[in-house]
């Protein structure tokens, strides 16, 4: 196929709009581990949880709500999980975090399944996002009729404003510097009299909150079944490692990478199926502890 | 035997020589080794073949479906379809009226009850191989049958061949169930991606026109390759032309990628060789890149889904998929005697009417049971031989062919559109039928795709 201006505009939004779903996905993930150093593996269904909420209240109730209830409550149900589960295996070793995580997310796949039924259950996009938008109105270089999907693109928005506030948060906040001190040395902060493990637990609420807005969001690009969240889980978790862990510049950087990279090898089928593998290897052979990683997490 | 050897003793009564001692041993010999097969024709009814002989007074029948997994809602129809023929093989009633001909009485099947265990293909080609051989091996099933994939179905076929258990494909469409990779033990009712080219082609050039060029996003596995060359194929001699395609792994759950392929190609058509959760993902992800509102070429962009179903037209939305054609392979709208029958059993059993996966599991089961009838036995090779070239009707598809080249039924085949939301009366009706297209139409040459059934006794 002949690299266009117009084809390579197209491949450029594609890697984009890709690389923003693992990057929303990815975001909590890493979050959750630079902090709490927890393999949440429960991440995935954390979003299935989230694109489940959110299909149903849009169609019983309507988008608006959707969005206004679906993340708060994604951040009791992570509180929830913390509190109840996950604070169990601070202590413990990475892969009996990895192993319980794993066991919760399929617990609550097999739970929706149970519910709402192994097939898919249609997520209509609101009016006010449907349709097209007409590139070549826009972007003078582009040649005759060229278009994107206008939700495809808000998704892009959405993913770069989440961004934006979770680094203003960690930077830009007291919270966030307790939070960031508590990263580097949490035993210190507790002498020091800071609770760090309600900010931690408060953390985890955050991480999945972010698994809320990229499901009311992400819903109706990757649709609801079942299967979505293990589908997501691994590329998110590969994003996290080329990343760096605990990294959210690495997560944000190895996201687009990846994104990127399957569009633009979407024509060549066997290379699509492993190129974010393959750029793993190469990555962390190069750089072993990922793009942004520090060094001591998880060495 | 012993009636040739004397036979054979007597004639060279008069003298023995070296030439004829030689002789009569080596006849002797090719005797012995032969008899078996052409002199008694149920002596080797006696053989133990897979699960033969069947004893006790129940035979037990094996329904490995997809319990988990990406294909559950269509495994849990199948499971019901199954339970529904046990229980019209064991009392009557069903398609039992209306098959013909047939031998079954509602009395089990050669006065056996039937009973049954279920299994998990998981739509995995391992797990579907260890649930099938946990059937034979320990519940001692006599016929294992489901499926909702064609990778699956032919990882059961051949491991069944093996064991000598006769296999009835549940839902699989691949061309290679019954051609390349078709095993005498293995039997197909379903129809395949060649009859869904030669069927929905004429309909779609009609519909659309004979200049159209077609891209094709195929599923990367046996079913999405078969079912890709074959609309292909047909598609062409319409006069189309293929402007690319692109396979597509099968946990895609975002197309975008391969959409961008197709806005930037000079394709009017876009054919989405996918089946389940994957054409659901594609068809909603083509709707949302406006390619139901777009034109190409200065025609309409048109999307065709050759292989549809109810739940996944159900998955995808009713506005979705308005307008969009493709094939099935049994619809519970058809108005016959086999098929309102079956209908009404089944709602009034589920309160829902069936969808085309139970419809084949359903026709499978019985079929299997009346070979059996008819060939007075449950000793697989006979079984076999009384489905191989068996003709039938009552089964909701016209006159049928079991065909005994390629175990594959050739029947009329349905064209599908999906229904407006306006159009649409009930929970069930995604679809409405546009065309039965006859069987006479859609057979073809079984040595097209190639492969051997191989012996009726397994080695």
């Amino acid at each position: 196929m002949d690299m266009t201006l117009n084809a390579f505009t197209l491949y450029i939004l594609t890697g984009l709009q890709l690389g923003s779903i693992f990057v929303l996905i990815a975001l909590g993930l890493t979050l959750i581990f630079g902090t709490l150093g927890v393999v949440n593996f429960a991440h995935g269904a954390l979003y299935l949880i989230a694109i489940y909420l959110a299909v149903s209240i849009n169609n019983a109730l309507g988008f608006g709500l959707a969005l206004i209830l679906v993340p708060p409550i994604l951040f009791v149900f992570g509180v929830l999980m913390e509190r109840g589960l996950i604070q169990r295996f601070y202590d413990r070793p990475h892969t009996d975090q990895i192993l319980v995580t794993f066991g919760l997310a399929i617990v609550i796949q097999e739970l929706l399944k149970w519910v709402f039924g192994a097939n898919n259950i249609p997520f209509a996009i609101p009016s006010w996002g449907n349709g097209i938008l007409m590139l070549h109105d826009y972007l003078p270089f582009l040649d005759g009729f060229v278009v994107y999907p206008k939700w495809r693109l808000i998704l892009v928005v959405v993913s770069i404003v989440t961004v934006t506030a979770v680094f203003a948060l960690l930077h830009l906040t007291r919270f966030g510097l307790v939070i960031r001190a508590g990263m580097r040395d949490a035993e210190m902060m507790q002498f020091l009299g800071v609770n760090i493990n309600r900010r931690f637990m408060i953390v985890f609420g955050l991480g999945s909150m972010i698994a809320g807005i990229a499901g009311v969001f992400g819903g109706p690009v990757t649709q609801v079944s079942p299967e979505v969240g293990m589908h997501l889980l691994v590329p998110s978790f590969l994003v996290v490692v080329i990343g760096g862990m605990g990294s959210l510049g690495g997560a944000v950087i190895a996201g687009i990478l990846i994104g990127m990279a399957q569009s633009f090898t979407a024509p060549y089928i066997n290379l699509n199926t492993v190129i974010i593998y393959l750029i793993t290897v190469v990555i962390l052979l190069v750089r072993p502890r990922g793009l942004l990683g520090a060094k001591g997490v998880f060495e | 035997m012993t009636d040739v050897k004397s036979e054979k003793s007597s004639n060279t009564a008069s003298g023995w020589s070296r030439r004829s001692v030689l002789k009569a041993t080596s006849a002797g010999a090719v005797g012995a080794v032969a008899t078996p097969l052409f002199y008694t024709q149920n002596a080797w009814a006696e053989e133990a073949i897979g699960n033969y002989p069947v004893k006790g007074s129940e035979v037990v029948l094996g329904f490995n479906v997809p319990q988990t997994g990406a294909y559950a809602d269509e495994g849990a129809d199948e499971l019901r379809a199954y339970k529904l023929a046990v229980k019209h093989l064991n009392n009557g009633g069903g398609m039992l009226d209306t098959l013909k001909p047939s031998k079954l009485t509602g009395n089990g099947i050669l006065g056996k009850k039937v009973t049954y265990v279920t299994g998990d293909t998981q739509t995995n080609a391992d797990a579907s191989r260890t649930s099938a051989r946990r059937m034979i091996e320990r519940d001692k099933v006599i016929m294992v049958t489901g499926g909702s994939s064609s990778g699956i179905a032919i990882a059961q076929q051949y491991l069944c061949n093996e064991l000598g258990i006769i296999f009835m494909c549940g839902l699989t469409h691949s061309n290679d169930t019954t051609g390349k990779d078709k095993q005498r033990y293995g039997f197909r009712h379903f129809f395949n991606a060649h009859m869904t080219g030669k069927a929905l082609s004429p309909v779609l050039s009609k519909e659309y026109g004979k200049d159209r060029r077609a891209f094709h996003l195929t599923a990367d596995y046996s079913w999405g390759h078969t079912q890709q060359q074959s609309m292909q194929e047909f598609t062409e001699k319409e006069g189309w032309s293929t402007e690319g395609n692109i396979m597509t792994p099968l946990k895609t759950t975002d197309f975008s990628q391969y959409l961008s392929q197709v806005l930037n190609s000079d394709a009017d058509v876009l054919v989405l060789n996918h089946y389940g959760a994957n054409m659901v993902n594609s068809l909603t992800n083509a709707v949302n890149f406006g390619m139901r509102d777009m034109q190409k070429n200065g025609k309409n962009l048109e999307i065709v889904v050759p292989l549809y179903s109810r739940l996944m037209a159900k998955g995808a939305g009713s506005a979705n998929i308005d307008g969009v054609l493709g094939t099935s392979g049994w619809n519970w709208a058809l108005e016959d005697e086999g098929s309102k029958v079956f209908v009404k059993t089944f709602t009034d059993e589920y309160g829902f009417p069936p969808s085309q996966a139970a419809h084949t599991c359903y026709v499978q089961t019985l079929l299997y049971a009346n070979a059996c009838e008819m060939a007075g036995t449950f000793y697989p090779p006979e079984v076999i031989k009384a489905l191989e070239d068996f003709k039938f009707t009552g089964a909701g598809n016209g006159e049928t062919l079991y065909r005994g080249a390629d175990h594959q039924c050739i029947k009329d085949i349905l064209v599908m559109q999906g229904n407006s939301p306006s159009a649409r009366t009930s929970d069930f009706d995604y679809l409405k039928i546009v065309d039965q297209v006859d069987a006479a139409t859609v057979d073809y040459d079984p040595a097209i795709f190639g492969g051997e059934l191989g012996p009726y006794v397994p080695a």
